[in-house]
């Protein structure tokens, strides 16, 4: 498809695929490839389809300043949406990826589930809590089945507070987690990047 | 490190960049890979740019370290040159027995 499309085309299609970063930032990117493609074309006397070719896809040159933009906003954010946003875009890249994808799915479910069986103990007391028989431990959190005596509860109203801290805490180091993984990436990416194009050249 | 290593001497644009990382160190870097990495390096404050217009031809965005990208580029250069160290007395073993090698093969073709 490259082949036969323009200058303007391909920077329209670039513009179009920019699409959630700034309309400011989106114009410096889109008038600064222009100029590559005009200096290139200009000094190096390749044809236009052959920097056009060099330059790659405009829907993939625009995915990655998108992909750029996405982890570095993930990277100073706290939000777990964004940060799963992230480490999704990151499983598309390596094995790396997605083994940092699948840590933050687990630790945002474990540290989700501790949070919502604190609220849970709220409506549901008797269904919720820590229960132990001859000192082992039988069951914990939110059952639709309370273990049966002698079984008990050892944590009582404590569970809320107690189940509060531990949820918070695997959320935030799970998304501190992803933020290192976030920043690490963005340095692998730059190796990736010149891997690729050595081993297109080679 | 290549790109902040490439401005260290002064302002360059994207074209300029990638000819000068050609030219020193042999690194061909993809176009399409250099822009996005300028782009971020430049919103995390490593690096300014500005636009400049040509005496002749169409303006272009000029790259340049700024204080923080200097500080970077140290940290990752003293880093980068423990671990080239450390990598080249390792090697020092093999490279010597190469030479040798090749020495040797020398000699032999000289003699007749």
């Amino acid at each position: 498809m490259i082949q036969t499309i323009g200058l303007e085309t391909y920077i329209s299609s670039l513009r179009s695929h920019l699409g959630p970063i700034t309309i400011g930032d989106r114009e410096e990117i889109v008038r600064e490839i222009a100029a590559y493609i005009r200096d290139s074309v200009e000094q190096s006397g390749l044809s236009l389809k052959s920097v056009l070719e060099r330059l790659g896809p405009p829907d993939e040159l625009a995915a990655q300043y998108r992909d750029g933009l996405l982890i570095r906003r993930a990277s100073r954010s706290i939000s777990p949406l964004l940060l799963l946003r992230a480490s999704l875009r990151l499983a598309t890249k390596g094995l790396s990826g997605i083994v940092v994808f699948f840590a933050a799915i687990i630790g945002y479910a474990m540290g989700g589930g501790f949070v919502l069986s604190a609220f849970a103990k709220c409506f549901f007391p008797g269904h919720t809590g820590v229960w132990i028989r001859d000192g082992e431990l039988i069951s914990s959190g939110t059952q639709f089945e309370v273990p049966s005596p002698p079984a008990h509860d050892i944590a009582g109203w404590w569970y809320v507070p107690a189940a509060l801290v531990i949820g918070s805490l695997l959320i935030l180091l799970t998304s501190f987690v992803i933020r290192k993984a976030l920043r690490v990436s963005h340095m692998l990416q730059a190796k990736l990047g010149l891997l690729r194009s050595t081993e297109s050249v080679s | 490190m290549a790109a902040l290593a490439s401005l260290w001497n002064g302002r360059l644009y994207g074209l300029e960049i990638i000819r000068f990382l050609e030219n020193q160190s042999q690194l061909i870097l993809a176009e399409g890979t250099i822009y996005p990495i300028l782009n971020r390096l430049r919103a995390e404050g490593l690096l300014a740019s500005e636009w400049v217009e040509a005496e002749a031809g169409h303006p272009r965005k000029y790259y340049s370290l700024t204080d923080p990208g200097r500080q970077r580029l140290h940290e990752m250069a003293e880093a980068w040159a423990s671990f080239a160290g450390g990598l080249t007395r390792l090697l020092g073993p093999v490279l010597n027995h190469s030479r040798t090698i090749r020495s040797t093969e020398d000699k032999q073709e000289v003699q007749p």
